[in-house]
Formats: C-alpha cells, structure tokens, sequence
C-alpha cells in the first residue's frame, strides 16, 4: 500500500532529481560529475516514479528505451573511428582545446547507463510484482 | 536442522578464510607506482584535451578505448540480464529464478 504522501513526494520530486541528473551530464569535464554518475541520477529519478506510482505511469517513457542502451555503444564506437578515419589514432580528439567532443560523449554515456538501469529495475520490478 | 546450521557454517567460513587469503595476497604485490611517467604526463598536459575535471580528461579521452571497453561490458550485462531473465518473468522457466 503506497501512501499519499510518497505519491506526491514521488511525483514533486522526480523533476528536480531529472534536472539534477542533466547538470552532472552536461558539466562533466568541468564540475565532479559526468558521465556515469549523470545517467545514474536520472535513472534514479524514473526508478523513483516507478517505485511510487507503479509501472504504468512509467510506460511511455520506456516504451522502447533498451534502444538506449544498445545506440549508445555503436554511437560510442563510432566516434572512436571517425578519429580512425581522419587519420589520427582510434580515438583522436576530434575536437582539442574544447569540450565539444568530451560532452558528446558523456551524453551518449548518461543516456546509455540511464536506459540500462531503468531497464534492469522495471525488469526487477515486474519479477517482484508476481 | 542441525546438520543445515553445520554445512553453513562450514561454507561461511571458507568464504571467508578465501577471502582473508585473497587480500593478504593482493595487498603483498602492490608497489607504489605513482610516480611512474605516464601519470607525470596525464598531469602536466591535460588541459590538451579541453577538459579541467582530470578525471573527465582521462576517462573520456586518455583512457577513451577503456571506458569504450566499460560501456561494453556494462551492455552485456544487461542485455544478458533481461534475455535470461524473459523467461523467468513470463513464467515460462519452472524453477522461478531469483532464490524462490
């Protein structure tokens, strides 16, 4: 039985934990954060929902989220051969002196580890649902 | 009942001792490595790669192909997750999966 209280918590909380998780994406190069750490927030935020409100209200989010996760890795590969391509080592920094290239790559690496955890956790929801 | 309690017991303990003999050897071999070249350089020039956080400027572009390699494994793992664990959840599977 989930009280109102975590409802609406759940529910007015989310949006400030999503926001939380895009600024450790975004300022990874410079701020502590990056990567990793910001697709785990934002996932912590939709487990967050998912927990409170159930797996419907989540539904449309992750209709097909586990594209995420799988994009991510050939996005990731293929940054690393353009440098291949260009001339320079596997993975050249296309773009030095700017963190163009770094900030692309943590994004794809958020949305990569968001996608999976989210994946896992409605998976271990539904096991537990029975 | 008594001979269950004596089994975990017995099993406890040899996790344990393996994991007591593992850190005792772990902990024989390391040297201190700090000042080793590669570090020196990571250190001085990391402002070539554009990024002030250190660490970013390692993981994203010093160390990228690791990190490539990080993201794979962490892919496996979930995809085997879900493709083992399909079964469980539509209950085709009859032992049931996770510890039931």
């Amino acid at each position: 039985m989930k009280s109102i209280i975590v409802k609406t918590f759940g529910r007015a909380l989310a949006p400030f934990i999503l926001m939380y998780g895009i600024y450790l994406m975004l300022f990874g190069p410079v701020s502590p954060g990056g990567g990793f750490q910001g697709g785990v927030v934002l996932a912590s935020a939709v487990v967050l929902v998912l927990v409170t409100h159930g797996k419907e209200k989540v539904k449309r989010l992750t209709q097909n989220i586990e594209w995420f996760d799988s994009f991510g890795v050939f996005v990731f590969l293929f940054f690393g051969s353009i440098g291949m391509l260009i001339g320079g080592s596997f993975f050249v920094n296309l773009t030095p002196y700017s963190m163009t290239s770094l900030v692309f790559l943590d994004v794809i690496i958020a949305m990569k580890v968001f996608a999976g955890i989210v994946v896992l956790s409605i998976f271990f929801f539904e096991r537990g649902a029975e | 009942m008594i001979e269950t309690l004596f089994k975990r017991a017995v099993t406890a303990f040899l996790v344990i001792a393996i994991c007591i003999a593992l850190l005792q050897g772990m902990s024989l071999k390391y040297e201190d490595k700090s000042e080793s070249p590669i570090f020196e350089y990571y250190v001085e020039n990391h402002e070539e790669t554009g990024a002030v956080n250190l660490v970013e400027a390692i993981l994203l572009d010093y160390r990228a192909y690791d990190t490539f390699g990080e993201i794979l494994v962490l892919y496996i793992s979930i995809a085997g997750v879900i493709i083992l664990g399909k079964e469980i959840v539509e209950g085709k599977s009859e032992e049931g999966g996770f510890g039931s």
